[in-house]
């Protein structure tokens, strides 16, 4: 750390609590904000290059093993991307129970993320070790939570890490009714502690903060469900568009400072995807309970602030206990656990909702099934631009504070992305500086 | 780790953690590949594999009084290298001096600080480290490395047959005054 008449700078080596290992460097100079470097060092891509040359069938598994936080967020927009290159779709009851997977990995990544990385920034604590002298029954509660979500990863995909039950066209084995049964029970349990945890979460005091103005908001849609497997993009600026449109609209560029590669519109500006983008274009599909208590707690479609993610991701864990609830209540072993998936020539894209936002796919195949092409645009490399752009704005309007003070908001509101650098790359550390 | 079951948790389990397409960092996985073939059919042992995530790794022992984690290092000593813990010794992110890291979130030493702070440690926690020598993407272990998880194989098992020797000496030794009365 280091003063004169004219710069102050700080730096922070390791940006802890976030998913992953990577840098950033924020400068300051004569009072105004210079530049903000959100750094990734690692070699990205690696997969896409592996995945060329596998078998059709490999990437719901390959692809499971880039995050340990949402593998099921790979697989499920890896099979919708080959599924549609082979012209098939899922019959209802297997869609059903990818849903409930995907409820089980939103669950899991919500309650780490709220419990264990974000809530000591705003309870004043510097971990959640700390964090759990004064507040074991939140975290004991929060870790039963994501207990459950683990169970459901594990009865629907075989596994809790890297679920091994999943293939083109459903599942290898259908779950057990009895397992299932037993699921219900404890989600009724979760949807109670759930509601808890949003009305904690929402008695934080959260900084006045909003993103930049003209920052894009994107999700997905779906007609009727929120959209974790959503069909179509939205956008607050108005766009409305198919999975196999997706390059038409948004690209992909290299920074110096970065090995991820950085999400852009096209048209220009910022985008942000992710919870907040997801509440504000499809709050009116969430669940009664969550959909009531958004609304008690004042979220709106006109929210902006980033730093009230955190409540946003609450009201999204009770949204997918309600929503794994009914799916698990409702539940007969369906007639086939998969439909057939002949391959075949041709290019397929598919999306869904990642816990931290829109993970895109696309594959080309050939006549035998071989993978000839791969891409895959993760949700943390979407967000790095409008991460460096807030941190900007945030900087703009607190240089008041005091260096530590300071530090310690960049990384509170680096944290409000939830950043997982392991799907951008693999491994991040953070660096801040200020000059 | 079942919820909904109600099955009595086995008293061992055997956790390696992991990841496959990083090279070096896959030894516990290969490890505990290794063990599998051995105890797969053994009820008395869990064998579970994790990437390191601290709340799954804290709740995979849930039940058990042993639990012996197998994970690849990176410290200063020679590629190869086979380090011992015990939970006791293991703060923060280092243990003895060498990282516990995780590439995601916390690394093993601050799961284990969790653990203590939420008082879910079981009654024994060992560790076993292999100091690895390359993490970049891209799977295959060095040959040290790969030499280390034979060895390392190889110890767990002889401890492993040991605690179950010891089960069994235990459970007679709480039947015989039982049949007594």
């Amino acid at each position: 750390m280091s003063h004169d008449h004219r710069t102050r700078s700080f730096q922070v080596e390791a940006l802890t609590r976030v998913e992953g290992e990577g840098g950033l460097i924020v400068e300051i100079h004569d009072g105004a904000v210079r530049d903000v470097r959100l750094r990734i060092f690692e070699p990205p891509r690696f997969f896409e290059a592996f995945l060329r040359g596998r078998a059709y069938t490999e990437p719901p598994d390959i692809t499971a093993r880039i995050c340990g936080i949402c593998p099921v967020a790979y697989q499920m927009s890896a099979c919708q991307a080959i599924e549609q290159a082979c012209g098939v779709t899922l019959d209802a009851p297997l869609r059903d129970l990818r849903h409930l997977l995907y409820c089980g990995e939103w669950i899991e990544s919500h309650v780490l993320h709220i419990h264990l990385l974000h809530a000591p920034d705003f309870l004043g604590y510097p971990s959640g070790i700390a964090m759990a002298a004064d507040h074991r029954a939140e975290l004991e509660r929060g870790l039963r939570l994501k207990k459950i979500g683990n169970e459901i990863v594990e009865v629907i995909g075989g596994r809790a890490v890297h679920p091994v039950n999943v293939k083109l066209g459903g599942f290898y084995k259908a779950p057990d009714a009895s397992r299932m049964r037993a699921l219900a029970a404890e989600l009724v349990w979760a949807t109670d502690a759930a509601e808890e945890v949003a009305r904690w979460v929402a008695t934080f005091p959260i900084p006045d903060h909003e993103l930049p103005d003209g920052t894009d908001l994107v999700a997905l849609r779906h007609p009727t469900e929120y959209p974790m497997l959503g069909e179509r993009l939205v956008s607050t600026s108005g766009l409305d568009i198919a999975a196999d449109e997706y390059l038409a609209h948004f690209t992909e560029e290299h920074v110096q400072h970065s090995t991820a590669l950085h999400g852009r519109k096209l048209a220009g500006g910022d985008y942000l995807v992710g919870p907040l983008a997801r509440f504000v274009l499809n709050a009116d599909h969430l669940s009664p309970r969550a959909a009531a208590l958004a609304a008690e707690l004042g979220l709106t479609a006109a929210e902006r602030n980033p730093f009230r993610s955190i409540v946003v991701r609450a009201i999204e864990t009770l949204h997918a206990c309600e929503v794994a609830l009914a799916i698990a209540d409702a539940y007969a072993v369906p007639p086939r656990p998969a439909v057939d998936v002949p391959p075949r020539a041709g290019a397929g894209c598919g999306w869904s909702e990642a816990p931290r936002g829109l993970l895109w796919h696309r594959y080309e195949l050939s006549a035998d099934g071989t993978i000839t092409d791969a891409h895959i645009v993760p949700p943390t490399s979407q967000n790095q631009p409008v991460i460096e752009h807030d941190l900007i704005h945030l900087i703009e309007h607190s240089l008041h504070l005091d260096d530590s003070a300071l530090e310690a908001l960049c990384e509170q509101a680096v944290r409000n992305y939830d950043p997982c650098i392991s799907c951008a790359t693999h491994f991040l550390d953070m660096r801040v500086v200020r000059t | 780790m079942s919820l909904a079951t109600g099955c009595q948790a086995p008293p061992i389990t055997v956790i390696g953690i992991g990841n496959p397409y990083r090279h070096d960092d896959a030894a516990g996985l290969v490890v505990l590949a290794s063990l599998s073939q051995r105890f797969a059919a053994e009820q008395r042992i869990r064998l579970v594999e994790l990437d390191g995530e601290p709340v799954r790794l804290i709740q995979s022992w849930e039940g058990s009084d042993t639990v012996l984690i197998i994970d690849a290092v990176r410290s200063l000593h020679p590629p190869g290298t086979i380090h011992h813990f015990r939970a006791d010794g293991i703060s923060g992110a280092a243990a003895d001096g060498i990282a516990l890291g995780g590439g995601h979130l916390l690394g093993l030493g601050e799961a284990i600080d969790l653990a203590r702070a939420l008082c879910l440690l079981p009654r024994d926690l060992d560790v076993v480290g292999i100091e690895g020598a390359d993490f970049e993407l891209g799977q295959g272990l060095s040959a040290p490395v790969a030499s280390a998880c034979d060895l390392a194989t190889a110890q767990l098992v002889d401890q492993l047959e040991q605690l179950l020797l010891s089960l069994v000496s235990r459970s007679g030794a709480a039947a015989r005054p039982a049949a007594r009365r």
